[in-house]
């Protein structure tokens, strides 16, 4: 067929598009998977025995992780559409790295040097590396599912953005299961996990995300 | 860029529903298409041709993804750049580009005759779903309206209006698809 008469063929009895509502789908499908992932752990791991008086540090490691969300969400959601700057969205998630590598480092410079290691791990394996991303991955399914009802072009960078928001929404559900406070910990590890959840988006975004 | 403004103004006439407008438009962008495309698949010039085709048809259905905060040739090149992209790794051939200056748009090829590709998308749309099939062939290529076609097929209008708009996806996809093979 000439390329002529395709454009007659697409130009023909058409109908008026309307803009597409992409932020309130966002907020309407973050909403629905940080729900999910609170529902899992609590029906899987079950929230810490303590959270009665550990509330103080829970909702810290909440809003640590909420803030991380919050860094990568501009990022994804202007990832969405085709042709527009990225701007400041990467520099927003570049600065919560390195305010978390600084809150971290200044938080094991506070304790006793013979104290810091045991700070800083958690004295064991961090869980989070494991259970931030499984705890993610339901927001990482929604938020890949709406992704593909628009068009993203960049699709490795997407996958990324979406890893690290889910990334952010499961940490925020693990805070209520996580026995560990440290400051040093929560900066460190969180950041890794959610780091993790950034990486498998990119590869799972990057086939998934086609059109 | 003296694009900028009129492909602007044609495609968001097009998308208020005038038809002739969007014509326009998808005429103005294929010319455009073809000198990108050109220029980063100067051996295979029956591959640009079937990119132009593909890109246009993205552009069609995804109209709704172009934010009119920003220019219009950037959500133009984007896709077609995505359209490059996803031919290359399919093809195995990417060496024969480069794919780093998504705004250049190089020499427009003001040559709109030779216009062939190599598929045959009449030949795509036999292989989507009976609906879909059927509301194209009437609409798009008997020129019914869509009222008529809703008439004739005992369907409702918003299914024939839906069946089309998912069909033109299809195709699109069957595009990408027949150039792996």
């Amino acid at each position: 067929m000439k390329t002529d008469k395709l454009i007659e063929m697409l130009a023909r009895g058409d109908d008026p598009t309307p803009q597409s509502r992409s932020l309130l789908r966002l907020a309407l499908t973050l909403g629905a998977g940080l729900a999910v992932s609170v529902t899992l752990l609590a029906l899987w791991l079950g929230v810490r025995p303590d959270i009665g008086v550990a509330m103080m540090p829970v909702m810290m490691k909440a809003a640590f992780s909420a803030a991380a969300a919050a860094a990568a969400l501009p990022l994804a959601a202007r990832l969405m559409k085709p042709g527009r700057p990225l701007g400041w969205r990467l520099g927003a998630v570049a600065l919560f790295v390195a305010l978390a590598a600084l809150v971290s480092f200044t938080a094991l410079m506070g304790e006793e040097p013979g104290e810091r290691m045991r700070a800083w791990t958690g004295g064991g394996f961090p869980w989070c590396l494991v259970l931030v991303p499984v705890l993610g991955a339901p927001t990482a399914a929604l938020l890949l599912w709406l992704m593909r009802a628009f068009t993203p072009t960049r699709l490795t960078m997407a996958g990324a953005a979406i890893g690290a928001v889910s990334g952010g929404v499961g940490a925020m559900a693990y805070s209520m299961y996580c026995p560990i406070d440290s400051v040093a910990f929560v900066t460190t590890w969180y950041v890794l996990a959610i780091a993790l959840c950034a990486v498998l988006g990119a590869v799972i975004g990057a086939r998934v995300l086609r059109w | 860029m003296a694009d900028e403004a009129h492909l602007r103004a044609l495609l968001l006439k097009g998308m208020a529903g005038e038809a002739a407008a969007h014509r326009a438009f998808l005429a103005e962008a294929a010319a455009l298409l073809r000198g990108y495309f050109r220029n980063r698949l100067r051996a295979r010039p029956e591959d640009a041709e079937d990119l132009v085709q593909e890109t246009l048809v993205a552009l069609h259905t995804r109209r709704d993804s172009y934010d009119p905060n920003f220019p219009l040739t950037a959500w133009m090149y984007a896709i077609a750049r995505y359209r490059l992209i996803d031919f290359l790794r399919r093809a195995k051939h990417r060496a024969h580009a480069s794919l780093d200056d998504g705004l250049d748009i190089g020499g427009v090829d003001p040559d709109y005759g030779a216009s062939d590709a190599r598929r045959d998308v009449a030949t795509l749309l036999a292989k989507l779903p009976e609906k879909q099939r059927t509301a194209i062939r009437l609409v798009k290529l008997e020129e019914k309206s869509v009222h008529e076609a809703a008439t004739e097929t005992g369907y409702s209008e918003s299914d024939i209006k839906i069946s089309i708009h998912r069909g033109m996806k299809t195709l699109m996809r069957l595009m990408g698809q027949e150039h792996a093979s």
